[in-house]
């Protein structure tokens, strides 16, 4: 006999209650109901208004052309004061004379447009593919001349220093 | 990440793999589930719908919380009771008590009202005891509906879900003597309603 705690003329109705079927909801519930789960959702995409760089990667152009003058006057000021300090320390220090200095601060200042010339000189002569095989070790050929010219100047620099204090000591 | 089987696995297994993000884990959780919350929803506000959306509701709720469940409880414990909450508010905000399960009292023509009827999972009987089952069953689902609300949520967990009264009272939130009390008078209550079945 089963147990129960309930009198014997509840009995066939509690059988029944057991024998209730489940009922089944629609058969896409399981999606919807995952579809609204937080954490198995993709993360959510940053309105591209909210984040500039976002912009930038999806070619945001309006924004990048907004900020292009201020940018170019910005780095050609810069590039001015740069060639005019390195002008002032050769003048100081190495003397220098001024039509060198002219033209060291001209090549400076113009260095990206001569490159972008030379570029397009050099891909109608040599051809795209050559240039950009050589475009790819710019960079580390670039860093290889910064440290001759830099190695070059300071030897140049121990040269005449020492030959100044020898000239002193002489006299 | 592939899909693991989880047929010997027990729900605190399952709830782990879901904590860990496994979709798959979820959907077991659903499959699981889905049918015990539903029927006790839909036994609750008699309206398949209304049954559909809390029950939704409630998984999402249960889903989302999952990293708040302590393993020392009872997993359908706790969803039930997150269920039983779930519509017990529903009922508190809007009074639904009669209906067929033949389809939602709000079908104004026969196809809404087929639409939104019941789709009861066989048990394997024969056709006439298929029927005579049906009948039986749906006498017993008009005597559930004319209970109270929370006398139906007692006595569909004690009879249904085979709870015992301390599990009840943990998933109703009322005290032990009230769920013995609820029970009681929804016995009571149901042999008044189906006089013929003794």
């Amino acid at each position: 006999m089963i147990e129960h705690d309930f009198d014997e003329e509840f009995v066939p109705i509690a059988a029944e209650l057991q024998r209730l079927p489940y009922l089944s909801p629609s058969r896409d519930f399981a999606d919807r109901v995952i579809a609204r789960i937080d954490r198995l959702q993709p993360a959510q995409v940053v309105p591209v208004s909210a984040s500039r760089h976002l912009e930038l990667h999806q070619g945001g152009h309006q924004a990048v052309a907004r900020r292009r003058p201020v940018g170019l006057i910005r780095a050609t000021g810069r590039a001015t004061v740069g060639v005019a300090l390195i002008a002032a320390a050769a003048f100081m220090f190495f003397e220098i004379d001024v039509l060198t200095a002219i033209l060291s601060a001209a090549v400076a200042q113009y260095a990206f447009t001569i490159a972008a010339v030379g570029t397009q000189i050099g891909a109608l002569v040599l051809g795209t593919e050559t240039i950009a095989y050589l475009q790819a070790g710019a960079a580390q050929a670039a860093l290889l001349y910064l440290v001759l010219a830099a190695g070059l100047i300071t030897g140049y620099a121990g040269i005449r220093t020492a030959a100044q204090i020898a000239k002193r000591k002489a006299a | 990440m592939p899909a693991r089987s989880y047929t010997d696995v027990s729900d605190q297994q399952v709830v782990v793999f879901a904590q860990e993000g496994r979709e798959d884990a979820y959907r077991e959780l659903i499959t699981r589930y889905e049918r015990p919350v539903f029927s006790l929803i839909f036994r609750m506000v008699r309206d398949k719908e209304t049954a559909e959306d809390l029950s939704q509701e409630t998984f999402i709720k249960v889903l989302n919380n999952i990293d708040r469940y302590r393993p020392e409880f009872k997993f359908s414990s706790w969803l039930f009771k997150i269920a039983n909450n779930i519509t017990i508010d529903h009922l508190r905000r809007r009074q639904v008590d009669t209906i067929s399960i033949e389809g939602s009292p709000n079908a104004i023509t026969a196809e809404s009202a087929r639409a939104t009827a019941i789709t009861v999972t066989s048990g394997g009987e024969s056709p006439l005891e298929e029927l005579e089952s049906r009948e039986i069953g749906a006498e017993i689902e008009k005597a559930i509906a004319k209970l109270r609300p929370e006398y139906r949520a007692c006595i569909i967990l004690r009879h249904v879900e085979d709870y015992s009264y301390d599990e009840i009272a943990e998933i109703v939130k009322l005290p032990l003597g009230t769920v013995k009390t609820y029970i009681h008078r929804a016995r009571q209550e149901l042999r008044q309603y189906l006089g013929d079945l003794r």
